[in-house]
């Protein structure tokens, strides 16, 4: 392995930085994942709302439909338009966030270079379903989002972005008398599911709750540029069933700590 | 250490899994079918492709395979060694011709939209190259270029990881028509409703129409005999699909 900072060809690859001890030159990348509808594309407007002024932040959006994710952003008026861009997935969100990240990676060198320098640039996940992760290839960490409108048991079901997701939010609180959802026992749920992880229990008119989001994504940053953070891997899918002609067996892709590569039909 | 024998690369290379990019491209067909083309016309489409702007990629990376097995004979070789050893990279291409194939190229591609989805999926290419290839002259030169002069179109970036692999001029291009091929078949199954083992059969009818093409263009050494075969009518789709807000697929 040649030393990077000697090596034209290897310096010129955008390596996750993130690592003990290595400070980073280049922008806290924030993967914002969570099924269809629990507000991804709202956190991220008031995540720049509630730091835009003190950080310098970019958006790249997945839409499945392409650029609808990024319209609704630039019409909130959160960030200079230019400052959000939109990725087309091919229909495939999962695969733009796990398997191959490329188009997300070049997208995201292109506005770290526009707008350099960059403090933060937040990729939105196409909403996709409960086992969608980001990679650790493309982002430093990630939160993982779910509402409590999609149902209070679904924190309890856990899954790879549920329980280790660098932070969970269970998001638009504000609705929970509306569809009868304890929100402190769907919390207490998703904390028990994460081994005591970040959750965050959020609605965007709720100050105090928008304070403790910003709060966590600050430390994050700050642990960031320290080169204290280390990017973690939610894991991969879960536990799932595969039809042969035996009939079909199930599966899990963290045995023994295996890699296994194989193909899925998406 | 032993290489991986060309075939096993060009199997790489054309597996929809390798992770470059390109499963958010369509090879033009989503632009075709929103401009109108109805789904009966995608297996003589397909054809049509393969016989013209399918060629025109496959020369250009042939062409630019030749340029870089003939600069390791000559003065390429003491650019990269420079590079080697972490000195300052000297720009060969100049001398050595890569703009004129790069200039024949996007000569034969007048569609700015496809022109930028080809260098979109370049450097997808080129990232995956540089991390399998890290020590190739030609995907040193590519990186080394790109750093300076931006980025590469694909056909010229699979002409380097030919250079590199020794992959065959001809095997080189039945891989961009499989490829492209493969590409818009995939696409097509998040586009129309089919059986998906249909258009598989689409795709060897493609390939076994550009067959008598093969090593009419694998015998191309300049940017001159690149085929000039155009589509224009997917050049204009392409176009207006650019200004779409609402598609699934990069181009």
């Amino acid at each position: 392995m040649p030393d990077s900072a000697l090596d034209p060809v290897s310096a010129s690859v955008s390596a996750p930085l993130s690592g003990e001890g290595r400070a980073p030159a280049r922008a806290l990348r924030l993967g914002v994942a969570g099924p269809v509808g629990v507000g991804k594309s709202s956190l991220i407007a008031t995540i720049c709302r509630a730091l835009g002024a003190e950080l310098r932040i970019g958006v790249i959006t997945n839409d499945i439909y392409t650029d609808e994710d990024a319209r609704f952003l630039r019409s909130a008026g959160v960030l200079e338009p230019e400052r959000i861009r939109a990725v087309e997935t091919g229909a495939c969100p999962h695969t733009a966030i796990r398997d191959d990240v490329t188009a997300n990676l070049l997208a995201t060198e292109d506005l770290e270079r526009d707008f350099d320098p960059l403090d933060l640039v937040i990729i939105e996940s196409g909403g996709d379903n409960l086992t969608a992760t980001f990679s650790p290839a493309l982002v430093d960490a990630q939160i993982f989002v779910l509402d409590v409108a999609g149902g209070g048991d679904v924190a309890r079901k856990g899954g790879p972005g549920i329980g280790r997701a660098d932070l969970l939010v269970v998001n638009k609180t504000d609705l929970a008398p509306h569809v009868g959802v304890d929100v402190a026992q769907m919390v207490a749920d998703a904390s028990a599911a994460r081994e005591n992880r970040a959750v965050v229990a959020l609605s965007r008119s709720d100050d105090a709750s928008v304070a403790e989001l910003r709060a966590w994504v600050l430390g994050v940053l700050t642990s960031f540029r320290a080169g204290a953070h280390v990017a973690q891997d939610p894991g991969p899918m879960a536990p799932h069933f595969h039809a042969d002609e035996d009939g079909g067996y199930v599966h899990s892709h963290d045995d023994d700590g295996r890699a296994h590569d194989h193909a899925h039909a998406h | 250490m032993t290489s991986p024998h060309a075939l096993s690369v060009a199997m790489l290379l054309a597996d929809a899994r390798l992770p470059s990019g390109g499963h958010a491209h369509s090879a033009s067909l989503e632009p075709a079918l929103l401009g109108g083309m109805p789904t009966g016309a995608v297996p003589a489409w397909l054809v049509g492709r393969a016989t013209t702007v399918s060629l025109v990629e496959a020369g250009t990376a042939v062409v630019t395979a030749r340029l870089f097995a003939a600069a390791s004979e000559g003065p390429l070789t003491g650019a990269s060694a420079g590079a080697s050893d972490g000195a300052q990279v000297a720009d060969p291409f100049d001398s050595f011709g890569l703009a004129d194939v790069v200039g024949a190229w996007a000569a034969r591609t007048p569609a700015p939209a496809l022109r930028d989805a080809a260098r979109l999926l370049g450097r997808g290419y080129l990232r995956l190259a540089r991390t399998l290839w890290p020590d190739a002259p030609a995907v040193r030169a590519l990186v080394a270029h790109d750093a300076v002069h931006g980025p590469l179109p694909r056909a010229i970036v699979l002409g380097a990881v030919a250079a590199a692999t020794g992959l065959p001029a001809a095997d080189t291009v039945r891989l961009t028509v499989y490829d492209d091929a493969q590409t818009a078949a995939s696409a097509l199954l998040k586009l129309e409703p089919l059986d998906p083992v249909t258009p598989a059969r689409w795709v060897l009818e493609a390939c076994a129409a550009a067959e008598q093409h093969v090593l009419r263009v694998a015998a191309c050494t300049t940017p001159e005999e690149i085929p000039a075969s155009g589509s224009p009518q997917t050049e204009g789709w392409a176009q207006a699909h650019a200004l779409l807000s609402q598609r699934l697929f990069r181009a």
